[in-house]
């Protein structure tokens, strides 16, 4: 307490020393420094609202004003039908930013910044609970109903048994293919469903032959490659353990993005304003990633009809494989500065936690397909889509979400990642050997990991 | 000065300390006591309550660290090309828009200054779009009968768009200074120089460039903590790309601190090793540049 | 100069504004535009500025976010000037071996990445209970070693005689400082409120990092909003930059004269 008396202290004759320094223009700072002084106080009231009997305030961090800032707003509208005097401060942030945030406050010790709740990505759940647990409140005994959600979801926002994270949007992996590219190589789009990756290539070709361009584009980087492996199960991350170098399905895709590379099947944009202006362009005949990549498909409002969504190739030869991965995808989560956890536990389970009313809403307008599963049963999701050539695109990515195997990259996810996109781009550019790649990956992920 | 009484050469040299004291205390409080902090976290494992002493294990690991060793290297051919090519370019349009009789000098010196004032999200994007595989430059390229570049998947080419997209940014920049430093300096020497038959190249090398010292000498010490500094444009030009060929110091630091599994220690003992380079190199800087002659 | 060499002289001057107001016209394109046209690469100007202008109205708060970057920007160049030019004419003036050593000291602090230091430089404030004011967001900022050598730079081209005089005139030092230094270095004010200006409108990482609220949003801090969803509106993105950047464009506008009809004339 005397420290902090002697900082402010100190603080205070530094302040004093400038302006006395300083003749006629002290006074405007004087004022500004005056005017300022309100728009904290309110900020600091607000906090201390929240703690106050009877109010009902949650401060909130998102990032997407058409996505998950629109469902905060919705779920906000549906708890105020009960609860007259409740109120959402949604705060937007960019997510590193938020990241960023909660890593500076986790390290300082100080946790008064952070909001009530936060929304985070998937994949950085087991960094951040591993390495600053400080950051959460503990959801297990909350009173939401974990039954409801697919178990490989839960899985990313559950750390040794405790949860951390309510579910939100669903990032199933789909391939958005161009039905009329296909249909010119005398195709169908039913030809491109439950394929292998060797089978993809023989009828990619043709689409390729056919139009001029190629078959998939990728932003490049290792975000494919990563879904090639999940798709098989094949974990980088086993019980803490790295398991690159000897990872037959990681060999396996990478030997396939080489090829599709070199066969002009794949093109690599690795800018993702590019990457998206080629789908938009017609540049290529698909795309494959979450599904929420189909808003910047859709973006394009000319190309409607000519799009349809399938499953993604499933690797050759390799066992567990399948048609089914998942990219992206976030979960709420309520922090430890949270004064009124009854609150935040009550509106979670009354909104996006049992809620089928606001996912049927979020679905058409803010193109978020859930993973409360009961929402999935909705009858929005039979609603066939014009997009995409009246095909019931909704349920069948409930479908594959349905069927995405367990992967775990542990604490390591960005680790990974970022060792996987140097392997990539060194094969793809610099025709480098897969195998001592994939060592190098190894050993770059164990070095970081050893910090 | 020296017939001055000492007391009040002591008066003044108290005022200059009193002048100079509120700057100064701000850089000790605010940059010098984290740098401390930094230094001892350096020495340290783990963080909050778990801390424990490390010795020197963390500026072991700087050697066995090949990213580590790629970003150093990126920085320094950032800082060996484009800080010499960025001040030179600088220097003629500064000269250029100083010369009394060049008409319409206002609107050169906006459009020219302009760059640095975009954003960095719209200058990112544009040069994006600029270098794409079948963007301008690459289809420029083509009708001249030069082959494409693949520029951003490249090493070598995804290097030179930074140095690029550096030298197009900050040297209006830095023009901005030397004009400034210009206006200090009497036309009328010019004049005489020409009379004398000095060509324009000996004007400014014999000229300009010394008259300018204190200028250069401030914009070049900018220049090296500006490439030290350098993040924006590896994080949203390139993302470090392809692989971490153009990954920067700071972007690294960063990463390992937010992005990746954190290692805040080792991020300092980073961090602390490029300050001691760093104090090496401006201390040559001010060696050569600042002698009051 | 010779009519040549005016020609060539025009010739790369018009080549370097050209090549540097491009990603301008670039912008303007892009808030006339619609997403997908700016997507495409579409280089000429549209009809969807006042649609673009809509939705970014209706999606971000921007009189807030103009006004607080205004207040930030407008009193941190303020207190910058004042307080860094008084310590480099005090660094200069009154030089001896001492100060001279400060100084490269103090440059030291120019070359350390902020990532380093912005955790205890967090830890800090947040033990001075700052955190989430305007004090903690302004006070890193104020002094920079930058701004000191730039004063210091040029009080070294600030004639003796001048001081020599006042002094003798029984002027105070404090006196000779504003009332002779600070109208004569008009075009170094010019120069280095422009920098200090365009630094503290577009700094991002450390109030973002501050600030909870959103109450403080930035121009900056907007237009990252803009770009962070995930299907982004390239049209109404071109325009928040767009009028992100006009501001510092047109302050530049505006104290170019000061530092082009300088000091050469005041002086002699």
């Amino acid at each position: 307490m005397k420290k902090k008396n002697a900082a402010a202290l100190m603080a205070a004759a530094m302040a004093a020393s400038l302006l006395v320094g300083c003749g006629g223009a002290a006074s405007s700072e004087a004022t500004s420094a005056a005017e300022s002084k309100p728009a904290e106080s309110t900020a600091e009231s607000t906090a201390a609202d929240t703690t106050a009997d009877g109010d009902e305030t949650l401060t909130v961090w998102a990032w997407d004003p058409n996505f998950n800032i629109y469902a905060l707003k919705q779920a906000e509208a549906i708890y105020q039908k009960d609860h007259p005097n409740f109120k959402l401060n949604i705060e937007e942030n960019v997510y590193s930013d938020i990241e960023t945030k909660l890593i500076t406050a986790a390290t300082s010790e100080d946790y008064s910044t952070l909001p009530d709740l936060f929304l985070m990505q998937d994949y950085s759940y087991h960094k951040m609970v591993a390495n600053f647990p400080g950051i959460y409140t503990d959801l297990t005994d909350s009173g939401l109903d974990w039954d409801k959600f697919s178990g490989g979801k839960l899985a990313d926002s559950t750390v040794d048994g405790h949860h951390y994270g309510l579910p939100f949007d669903n990032g199933a992996s789909v391939m958005a293919v161009r039905s009329d590219m296909i249909e010119k190589a005398g195709l169908t789009v039913d030809d491109f469903k439950d394929l292998t990756w060797s089978e993809f290539e023989e009828k990619a070709q043709k689409v390729v032959d056919a139009n001029g361009v190629p078959m998939l584009t990728s932003s490049g980087g290792s975000e494919l490659i990563i879904e090639m492996m999940q798709s098989a199960g094949a974990s980088p991350v086993v019980d803490g353990e790295v398991k690159i170098a000897d990872n037959a399905a990681l060999k396996e895709s990478l030997t396939v993005y080489k090829d599709m590379v070199d066969k002009g099947i794949l093109a690599e944009y690795t800018d993702w304003d590019q990457y998206i202006a080629s789908m938009n362009d017609g540049k290529a005949a698909g795309v494959i990633n979450g599904c929420w990549i189909m808003s910047s498909v859709q973006a394009a409002a000319d190309q409607s009809g000519k799009w349809a969504i399938v499953n993604m190739p499933k690797l050759d030869g390799i066992d567990g494989a399948t048609n089914y991965a998942n990219c992206g995808g976030a979960s709420w989560a309520v922090s430890s500065n949270c004064k009124n956890t009854e609150l935040a536990f009550d509106f979670l389970k009354s909104t996006f936690g049992s809620s089928v009313e606001l996912y049927d809403d979020l679905l058409p307008n803010a193109g978020a397909i859930s993973s409360y599963l009961p929402a999935a049963e909705s009858d929005v999701y039979n609603q066939p889509s014009e997009f995409y050539g009246g095909q019931t695109v909704y349920k069948d990515i409930v479908n594959f979400a349905g069927q995405v195997p367990a992967f775990d990259c542990g604490a390591y996810y960005s680790d990974v990642r970022s060792a996987l996109t140097d392997a990539v781009t060194n094969i793809v550019q610099n025709n480098a050997d897969i195998d001592s790649e994939m060592q190098n990956a190894q050993d770059t992920v164990e070095f970081n990991i050893a910090g | 000065m020296k017939r001055k009484g000492l007391n009040m050469e002591q008066k003044r040299n108290l005022t200059g300390w009193a002048f100079l004291l509120p700057a100064a205390l701000l850089i000790f409080v605010f940059c010098f006591y984290p740098m401390v902090q930094a230094l001892i976290l350096s020495f340290q494992k783990g963080t909050g309550s778990a801390v424990q002493p490390a010795g020197f294990a963390n500026y072991a690991r700087i050697l066995k660290d090949a990213t580590f060793q790629q970003c150093l290297f990126n920085t320094i051919f950032y800082f060996v090309i484009q800080v010499p090519i960025m001040l030179i370019l600088a220097l003629i349009l500064a000269q250029l828009l100083n010369s009394p009789d060049i008409k319409g000098k206002g609107i050169y010196r906006t459009m020219i200054f302009l760059p640095c004032a975009t954003s960095l999200v719209s200058y990112s994007m544009i040069f994006k779009s600029l270098f794409a595989n079948d963007g301008l430059v690459n289809r420029v390229l083509s009708t001249v009968g030069i082959p494409t570049v693949d520029w951003f998947q490249n090493a070598w080419a995804a290097r030179w768009v930074i140095v690029i997209a550096l030298v197009w940014r900050w040297t209006g920049y830095n023009m901005v200074f030397y004009l400034a430093g210009l206006q200090n300096i009497d036309y009328s020497i010019y004049e005489a120089a020409r009379i004398d038959g000095a060509s324009p190249l000996q004007q400014f090398v014999h000229l300009t460039i010394p008259l300018l010292k204190p200028t250069i000498l401030l914009t070049a010490i900018m220049s090296t903590s500006g490439t030290l500094q350098l993040f924006d444009e590896s994080v949203n030009l390139t993302a470090g790309g392809p692989g971490k060929a153009t990954m920067t110091l700071t972007h690294y630091i960063y990463n390992i601190s937010f992005v990746e599994t954190p290692k805040f220690n080792y991020a300092a003992a980073l961090s602390v090793f490029i300050l001691v380079v760093v104090a090496v190199l401006s201390a040559i800087q001010m060696k050569v540049g600042d002698k009051r002659d | 100069m010779t009519k040549g060499k005016k020609i060539l002289a025009h010739a790369v001057l018009i080549l370097a504004s050209f090549l540097s107001v491009f990603p301008l016209y670039y912008m303007l394109c892009g808030a006339t535009n619609t997403s997908i046209d700016v997507v495409r690469g579409k280089l000429i100007p549209g009809t969807y500025l006042v649609e673009n202008f809509k939705s970014l109205v209706a999606n971000q708060n921007l009189g807030l976010a103009m006004a607080n970057s205004f207040r930030n920007a407008i009193l941190m160049t303020l207190i910058t000037l004042l307080v860094c030019s008084i310590a480099g004419y005090g660094f200069e003036i009154y030089h001896d071996k001492a100060k001279d050593a400060l100084m490269s000291v103090l440059l030291l602090a120019m070359m350390l990445p902020f990532v380093a230091i912005m955790i205890p430089l967090f830890k800090m404030m947040s033990h001075w209970g700052l955190v989430n004011s305007w004090a903690a967001f302004v006070l890193p900022s104020i002094s920079t070693p930058f701004m000191i050598m730039l004063f210091r730079q040029a009080s070294r081209s600030f004639p003796n005689d001048i001081i020599e005089a006042a002094r003798l005139d029984g002027l105070s030092e404090i006196g000779i400082f504003f009332r002779m230094f600070v109208p004569i270095m008009r075009s170094t004010y010019g120069a280095a409120m422009t920098v200090t200006f365009m630094n503290a409108w577009n700094s991002y990482l450390w109030p973002k990092i501050v600030f909870q609220s959103n109450a403080s949003i930035t121009m900056p801090m907007l237009v990252a909003n803009l770009k962070s969803g995930y299907s982004v509106d390239y049209g109404m993105l071109m325009l928040g930059v767009l009028i992100c950047t006009l501001p510092t464009a047109i302050i530049f506008l505006c104290l170019q004269k000061s530092f082009a009809n300088g000091i050469t004339g005041a002086v002699k």
